[in-house]
């Protein structure tokens, strides 16, 4: 058993991709392997700016050996009469490299076929590798390669150097002209000349000694630790950030912290500004104050050690001055003019060319919200803040701060209706209105913000399906996927069982020009229910279960509680017969072609009556479950799933499930088609009903019981 | 090291390198990547390494000399390498060391940069290089010229000379960085630099320049179909140019803006594909 190292080495990648490549090239390797039947132990990966790395233990010195077995042609077509092999046969040995008096026939489901088979494998290693190698660099997956030099290779950034070592020896790997060899490189301004390895085993060891820090998750505590000191030392708490620390772990093959600070009457901006600004713009971490607030510090991670830290420093505190300067110059200027005739200046910014400017769109959204909150029904002092805020909502579009810094949309509409003196609750609800800003990110905590953020995303939804501009594969030009779930995610959170077509009425009939026409409103609606669909599949519920839940449910938040009441049912063995059982019904009622009422005097079977009987307790059995989810499931963040798990339901379940009994004996002792017109009719209504007391629950015909096919 | 000085070294450094020192282009242009050393040269198979400073103009860009790095003139030094050099980063930081950075005293980074430039039909990945937290450098790698895939493919570097020199002098303003003993670029571009931002951002006259944009556009056309691709190019970078003006003077509607970039690059493409069937009498002498 042997170690394989094989390293790529790059002028400096984007973090993103180092981050990524981390993740998945130990699968690629393992693949690549695999599928030339090289047996292998553990894999661990590296990855910097300038390389990305396996290392391989336990490697088999030769692959499996093992059958390969090939189908040929008809062994009608592969024989003469008299047991030749005809040229078709002969054709199809020779291709894989046998004699033709080897083929084999077998019998296969389609009929008799000829075979070739043949022994495979028992390739050395160092034999495979050269190939499968410079396949893991084609492997990586990259939305966007580039070319280099005046050769057709393409890699993220230009490949520098290869190492490919198998325990001892060089195994020959070529790539865009680059010959592998033992020869890597260490840090770029703290290592001098070129860093040789005797043996694969000894990589890390020697990028160590060589100021490379290879193993990320190593380098990331590493990043983190040494900020969190260096402002510790100063008596500071870091502000940890996820995003900054991972795009700062592959910018840096060495970190080391660097305290720096800035004048304190730029403490006065936004704490968003401030931190926007050092994190986004410079990759610095802020600090904050015991007690809390944003301290005039911050901490820079170097890639470089150098002998005197006061240059560096010099050259951090310069930019981020400059760009202080900036954002207190946009603060002071955008501060000069009420959001209110900001939100003038919406008419000259352009949303799209068939949809209007966003003066437009934000009046559209106004009127929508204004019609959502009818539906839904708000507070008086709710109504009051939402009339504050419509005007104003995203009038910070217009400012130069956004302009400028378009990650604080929102952020700077709260902030400077707070510098105007406007209440903190409309403040509040136009940073709202903008959330989600991400998949991932958070959503509106108030009614009125989340009002406001649905309206807007489902008029970008609808405007764009109108204009004939829906996304289409993964292109999403203008985001509507992003707004469909942002909408979704934001109106599940709230609760509001208001069924989705009503929302998007109120949404459409905002629209003046386009028009927005019925069946748009309806693929609209489709494209919805299938993200619905889409963010409860996240959450693990099972493909048939969530079709059962979508198509049986009007609100998006009832179809979220049926998918996991429906979820825990089919799980339990006297409710998945009850299903078959009801899916038999429910196909028989559909020939009743109306609302026949059930006439108990037109029983003519014992078994009939106590079905009837049976119902009244099956729909409070029905009613209980559906009451009991809905306290129990409080509402959620689509996606991630309900914050708790259902229990206590069994009781309501017996209560559902008592109804197979007299259900089976029905099928078991009538027949429904019976010539009599009225008794067929009766025994049709019945079963409609019984299809109805369980509609509830959710398409119930959508589901399948365990074992059914 | 004064600011002559910083472009005499880095024109020494790059013509040790076999580059071509090649004068200002005449024409008004928003970055070097249109000077024709650059936007045409990076066509087609032939070697090619040119470098030397790049004025350049992006009206929008102007703060009448208030902001300490922006401007509406400002000096860039391009250096155009084809086909890239496959140690061209560390002879780039060799040219910072011969300007008196030394490398290992300072933080400098590789900062993933995606550009393009919409105008121009082109594209390329590289960085932007970061000193102790300034961008200092744009590098690209062109994959796409013109709409024309570039093979081989060059490579660009942009220093942003302002910021150097201010950084090199300890200036805070880029007004303030001494050109020559005693001249300082505020001395030489302080009235330019604010009366142009007046003219751009309130007296550029809208009609004269949609006007000119029209006439510009038809005459690049017409000396296209006489195949002077020289001539043609300079009326596209004029066309080029009064987009911007209209740009900065803020009279273009998002539609219409995206109208205009949509135009120039239309002239840009069709001056490069003309250079690339025509250029056989271009072809320079073997490069060192």
């Amino acid at each position: 058993m042997a170690t394989l190292l094989f390293e790529i080495g790059t002028e400096e990648l984007p973090s993103w991709f180092v981050r990524q490549s981390d993740e998945v090239i130990g699968g690629i390797v393992s693949a690549r392997l695999g599928g030339a039947g090289l047996e292998h132990g553990a894999i661990r990966s590296y990855a910097t700016p300038r390389r990305l790395a396996v290392l391989v233990d336990g490697l088999a010195p030769f692959s499996e050996r093992r059958a390969d077995v090939r189908r040929g042609p008809a062994a009608s077509a592969a024989f003469e009469a008299d047991g030749r092999p005809t040229k078709a046969a002969i054709g199809f040995a020779r291709s894989n490299d046998i004699d033709p008096a080897d083929l084999v026939v077998e019998e296969t489901e389609k009929g008799r076929y000829v075979f070739a088979r043949r022994e495979v494998g028992g390739d050395p290693a160092a034999e495979l590798l050269p190939a499968l190698l410079a396949g893991v660099v084609d492997d990586l997956p990259a939305p966007r390669k580039m070319r280099w030099g005046d050769g057709d290779a393409a890699f993220v950034r230009p490949l520098a150097w290869l190492v490919a070592l198998l325990d001892d020896a060089v195994i020959p790997v070529r790539y865009a002209g680059i010959e592998a060899g033992r020869t890597t490189r260490g840090h770029r301004f703290l290592h001098e000349g070129p860093v040789e390895l005797a043996h694969a085993g000894e990589y890390s060891e020697a990028l160590a000694r060589a100021s490379v820090g290879a193993d990320r998750a190593e380098r990331k505590a590493s990043v983190i630790a040494s900020a969190e000191s260096a402002a510790a030392a100063v008596d500071l708490r870091l502000e940890r950030d996820g995003a900054l620390e991972d795009e700062v772990t592959d910018l840096v093959e060495s970190p080391s912290a660097i305290l720096g600070s800035f004048d304190a009457r730029f403490l006065d901006l936004p704490d968003a500004v401030l931190a926007t600004v050092m994190i986004h713009h410079q990759r610095f971490f802020p600090t904050r104050e015991r007690g809390g607030d944003l301290a005039a510090s911050f901490v820079a991670i170097s890639n470089n050690r150098v002998p005197d830290d006061r240059v560096v420093r010099g050259g951090y505190e310069q930019v981020l001055r400059g760009r202080l300067d900036d954002a207190r110059f946009f603060w002071d200027a955008d501060r000069r003019d009420t959001l209110a005739r900001h939100a003038w200046a919406l008419a000259g910014i352009a949303f799209h060319k068939e949809l209007g400017s966003m003066a437009d769109k934000v009046a559209r959204v106004a009127k929508a919200t204004r019609r959502l909150a009818e539906l839904l029904g708000v507070s008086k002092e709710e109504a009051a803040v939402l009339k504050q805020a419509l005007p104003l909502f995203r009038a910070d579009l217009a400012t130069q701060m956004v302009y400028e810094l378009p990650e604080l949309e929102g952020t700077m509409g709260c902030a400077y209706a707070r510098a105007e003196g406007l209440p903190d609750a409309v403040a509040v609800a136009l940073e709202d209105g903008v959330l989600p800003r991400g998949p991932s990110g958070p959503l509106a905590a108030t009614r009125v913000g989340a009002l406001l953020s649905i309206a807007d995303r489902l008029d970008t939804v609808t405007g764009f399906f109108a204009i004939g501009r829906r996304p289409s594969g993964s292109a999403d030009p203008f985001g509507v996927r992003r707004a469909a779930l942002g909408a979704l995610r934001t109106l599940t959170a709230q609760g509001w069982r208001v069924p989705l077509p009503k929302v998007l009425e109120a949404v459409a009939g905002s629209f003046s020009a386009p028009v927005i026409e019925d069946d748009v409103l309806a693929d609209v609606e489709r494209y919805l229910w299938d993200r619905v669909a889409g963010l409860l599949a996240e959450e693990a519920v099972a493909p048939m279960v969530v079709r059962a839940a979508v198509h049986g449910s009007r609100s998006v938040i009832g179809a979220a509680r049926r998918a996991h009441l429906l979820q825990g049912l089919v799980a339990l063995p006297g409710f998945a017969d009850l299903l078959t059982l009801h899916k038999r019904a429910a196909n028989l009622a559909k020939q009743t072609g109306g609302a026949a009422r059930v006439k108990p005097g037109l029983f003519r079977d014992p078994v009939e009556g106590p079905l009837h009987d049976a119902l009244p307790e099956a729909r409070r059995g029905v009613e209980r479950l559906m009451a009991g989810v809905r306290k129990q499931l409080a509402p959620w963040d689509l996606g991630r799933g309900p914050g708790a798990e259902l229990s206590d339901l069994d009781a309501a379940v017996a209560e559902v499930v008592r109804l197979k009994a007299p259900l089976d004996a029905f099928f078991e002792g009538v027949m429904v088609m019976v010539d009599d017109a009225e008794v067929r009719g009766n025994r049709l209504a019945l079963l409609a009903e019984v299809a109805d007391a369980l509609s509830d629950l959710g398409a119930l015909s959508y589901l399948e019981a365990p074992g059914e096919t | 090291m004064r600011f002559q000085e910083m472009t005499m070294a880095l024109d020494r450094f790059w013509a040790d390198r076999g580059c071509v020192i090649a004068p200002p282009h005449d024409t008004e242009v928003g970055a070097g990547t249109f000077y024709p050393t650059t936007f045409l040269r990076a066509l087609g198979p032939e070697p090619w390494r040119v470098a030397g400073i790049a004025p350049s103009r992006r009206p929008a860009d102007g703060r009448y000399g208030q902001n300490p790095y922006r401007f509406q003139y400002y000096y860039q030094y391009q250096v155009v390498l084809k086909p890239s050099p496959a140690d061209v980063q560390d002879t780039y930081l060799a040219s910072l060391y011969h300007l008196g950075i030394d490398p290992l005293a300072h933080d400098i980074r590789f900062v993933e940069d995606n550009w393009e430039s919409p105008t121009l039909g082109a594209w390329g990945l590289g960085w932007e290089v970061w000193m102790d937290g300034m961008e200092i450098t744009q590098f690209t790698y062109f994959q796409q010229v013109g709409g024309i895939d570039c093979a081989p493919v060059s490579v660009e570097l942009t220093y942003g000379l302002e910021r150097l020199a201010m950084y090199l002098q300890g200036a805070q303003h880029a007004f303030d960085v001494e050109v020559a003993p005693g001249v300082t670029l505020g001395n030489l571009r302080e009235d330019f630099e604010r009366q142009h931002c007046t003219y751009n951002f309130d007296h550029v006259d809208a009609d004269l320049q949609r006007l000119l944009f029209d006439r510009f556009e038809v005459e690049t056309q017409r000396l296209l179909g006489l195949d002077l691709v020289h001539p043609a190019y300079e009326f596209a970078l004029r066309c080029s140019h009064a987009f911007n003006l209209l740009d900065a003077r803020g009279v273009l509607s998002h539609t219409e803006r995206q109208g205009f970039v949509q135009r120039v690059r239309r002239l840009t493409e069709a001056c490069a594909s003309a250079y690339l069937a025509a250029r056989t009498s271009d072809a320079p002498a073997e490069v060192a």
